[in-house]
C-alpha cells in the first residue's frame, strides 16, 4: 500500500511538473483551445445556417473537436521532455514506469476535462444547442471521454515523441484506436441531448467505462518499454 | 562562489572490501545500426573507487556510461552495478547510480529551484527543502536559482545537474565530460564533488579527455579504442579481453 502511495506521490509531482511547465509556457492549451475553436466554426459555416441540421450535427462536432485539439494537448505535453533529454532523464529516476504513465496521463487528462468543458459550452453557444439541461451526463461523458482520449493519447505520444514524422504519425496510429470512444461519447452525448428517449445513455457510458478501464490497464502495462532504447 | 565542503548524502555503503564490485561487465556488447559502439567489454571496478575513462571519440565512452546507467540495454553480455544486475534488477540499480550526460534533462519552462524540487521529488529525497537549499549553495547558484532553466548558460545548467545528483543516493557516478561548459568555479565544483564522493565511498566513473586535471583525483584508468578495452591501470580496475566466442556476435562484426 505505501508502494502505491508513493508511485501516487510520484505520478502527481509528474503532473504538477506538466502543469507547471504548461501554465509557463502555456504549449498545449492556447494551441488546442485555437484548434478546436476553429474546427468548430469552419464546421458550422460548412454545414450552413440551418439550426436543426447544426443541433443535429453537434455531437459529432463536439468529439471531432475534442479529440483533434486531444490528439495536440498530449503531443504538446510529451515534447516538454524533449527539453534537453529531459525524457531520458525521467526514465533513469528511481520511479515505476506506470508511475511516469499516470502522471503523464493525469496531465494529459486536467487539459481534455478543461478543453471538453470549454468546447462543449462553444458548442452550446455556436450551434444553439441547449446543454443546461442535459448537463450531468454531459458532463459525465466529457469526463469519461477525456480520460479515454488522455490514456490512448499519452501511450501514443510516447510512441512517436522521439520521430521526426511524430505530427503524422500521432494521428495514424491513435485516431484508429479512438474509434471506438469516439462512437461511444458521440452516442451518449446525442442521448443526453435528445432527453434519452430510448434509455440508452447508461449502455453507451458502460463502453467508455470499459473503454478507459482497458486503456488506462494496458497504457501503464506497456508504456515503460517506449522508455527503453 | 561555491561552498568549501558539499554535502553527499550517505547511503549506508558498508566498508570497500567487503562490497561487492560497483560495476562489473563480462563481454558487454552494445550495437547502433548493426555497428558495434560497445564491441565485447569485461571490466570491474571495485568499490569506492574513482576510475577515469580515456579514449578518443567514438571509442565507446558515453555508450558504456548509459549502459550502466540504464537508459540503453546492451545488446549482448552482461553487467552489474553493486552485484545488481543491469537487466533484471534495473530498478534497483537505478535508486543506486546518477548519471551526468551531455544533456541536462532539465525543464526550460522551470526555474532552477523548480527542477530540482521535482528531482527530490521523484527521488523522494527527506527533507527536501532543505536539500535543495543546500544543493543550490553547493553549487554555485543561490543567486540564479529562481530564474528559468531556459535563461541560463550551459555553464549553469551544467551545475544544475550535477546539483540534481547530490539530492539522491547514489553509490555509483558516471560522468560523461563534467568539465565540459564549466568555467574555473565551475571545474572547481566538479573537483569537490569528485573530492566529497570519495570520502563518502561513492565510485565515480568518469569520461573525460581533462587527465591533467583529473589526475588528483583517480584511483584508476580505462582506455577504450573501438569500443574494445585497450588498456587498464592504477587500483581498483580490472579487466579481460573479451572470452569469445559468446563475444562474437560484437566482435566478429568489428573483424
Amino acid at each position: 500500500m505505501s508502494d502505491l502511495r508513493g508511485e501516487a506521490r510520484v505520478a502527481l509531482a509528474i503532473a504538477r511538473k506538466d502543469a507547471l511547465a504548461e501554465l509557463r509556457g502555456r504549449h498545449a492549451t492556447v494551441s488546442t483551445l485555437f484548434f478546436s475553436a476553429v474546427v468548430l466554426l469552419l464546421f458550422g459555416f460548412a454545414l450552413g445556417p440551418d439550426s436543426a441540421r447544426l443541433a443535429a450535427a453537434a455531437p459529432g462536432l463536439l468529439w471531432l473537436a475534442v479529440v483533434f485539439a486531444g490528439m495536440l494537448a498530449v503531443s504538446r505535453l510529451h515534447l516538454l521532455e524533449t527539453d534537453d533529454g529531459a525524457l531520458e532523464q525521467l526514465a533513469l529516476y528511481p520511479i515505476t514506469r506506470r508511475a511516469i504513465y499516470a502522471g503523464k496521463a493525469l496531465a494529459g487528462l486536467a487539459v481534455m476535462v478543461v478543453l471538453g468543458l470549454l468546447v462543449l459550452a462553444a458548442v452550446g453557444i455556436l450551434f444553439a444547442v441547449d446543454i443546461g439541461g442535459a448537463w450531468p451526463p454531459l458532463v459525465a461523458t466529457v469526463l469519461l471521454g477525456a480520460i479515454g482520449i488522455a490514456a490512448v493519447g499519452t501511450f501514443y505520444a510516447g510512441v512517436t515523441v522521439r520521430l521526426r514524422a511524430r505530427e503524422v504519425m500521432l494521428p495514424l496510429l491513435m485516431l484508429p484506436v479512438l474509434a471506438p470512444l469516439l462512437l461511444g461519447a458521440v452516442k451518449a452525448t446525442a442521448a443526453a441531448l435528445a432527453g434519452d428517449p430510448f434509455g440508452e445513455l447508461g449502455a453507451w457510458l458502460q463502453l467508455l467505462v470499459a473503454f478507459d478501464v482497458i486503456m488506462v490497464v494496458a497504457g501503464a502495462a506497456t508504456y515503460g518499454y517506449l522508455l527503453e532504447d | 562562489m561555491p561552498q568549501t565542503t558539499i554535502y553527499v548524502s550517505p547511503r549506508s555503503l558498508g566498508a570497500p572490501e567487503r562490497r561487492p564490485p560497483s560495476v562489473s561487465t563480462t563481454d558487454l556488447a552494445r550495437l547502433f545500426a548493426g555497428s558495434p559502439a560497445l564491441a565485447g567489454v569485461s571490466l570491474r571496478v571495485d568499490a569506492a573507487r574513482t576510475v577515469a575513462l580515456l579514449g578518443s571519440n567514438g571509442a565507446g565512452k558515453t555508450t558504456l556510461l548509459r549502459v550502466l546507467s540504464t537508459a540503453i540495454r546492451p545488446s549482448y553480455g552482461t553487467a552489474s552495478v553493486d552485484g545488481l544486475d543491469l537487466g533484471r534488477d534495473a530498478d534497483l540499480v537505478r535508486a543506486r547510480v546518477a548519471y551526468l550526460s551531455h544533456a541536462t534533462g532539465l525543464y526550460d519552462d522551470l526555474t532552477a529551484r523548480e527542477n530540482l524540487a521535482f528531482a527530490a521529488a521523484m527521488y523522494r529525497t527527506p527533507d527536501p527543502a532543505a536539500r535543495i537549499d543546500r544543493a543550490i549553495a553547493d553549487v554555485g547558484l543561490v543567486d540564479r536559482a529562481g530564474d528559468r532553466v531556459g535563461e541560463l548558460s550551459a555553464g549553469m545548467r551544467k551545475r544544475l545537474a550535477l546539483g540534481r545528483i547530490l539530492l539522491g543516493q547514489p553509490s555509483l557516478v558516471l560522468l560523461d565530460e563534467p568539465y565540459a561548459s564549466l568555467d574555473a568555479d565551475g571545474m572547481a565544483v566538479v573537483d569537490q564533488l569528485l573530492t566529497a564522493w570519495r570520502e563518502a565511498g561513492v565510485s565515480v566513473l568518469i569520461a573525460s579527455h581533462a587527465t591533467d586535471r583529473l589526475a588528483p583525483f583517480l584511483d584508476g584508468r580505462v582506455v577504450l579504442e573501438r569500443g574494445l578495452v585497450s588498456a587498464v591501470s592504477g587500483q581498483g580496475v580490472a579487466s579481460q579481453p573479451p572470452s569469445l566466442p559468446d563475444a562474437a556476435p560484437a566482435t566478429g562484426m568489428l573483424s
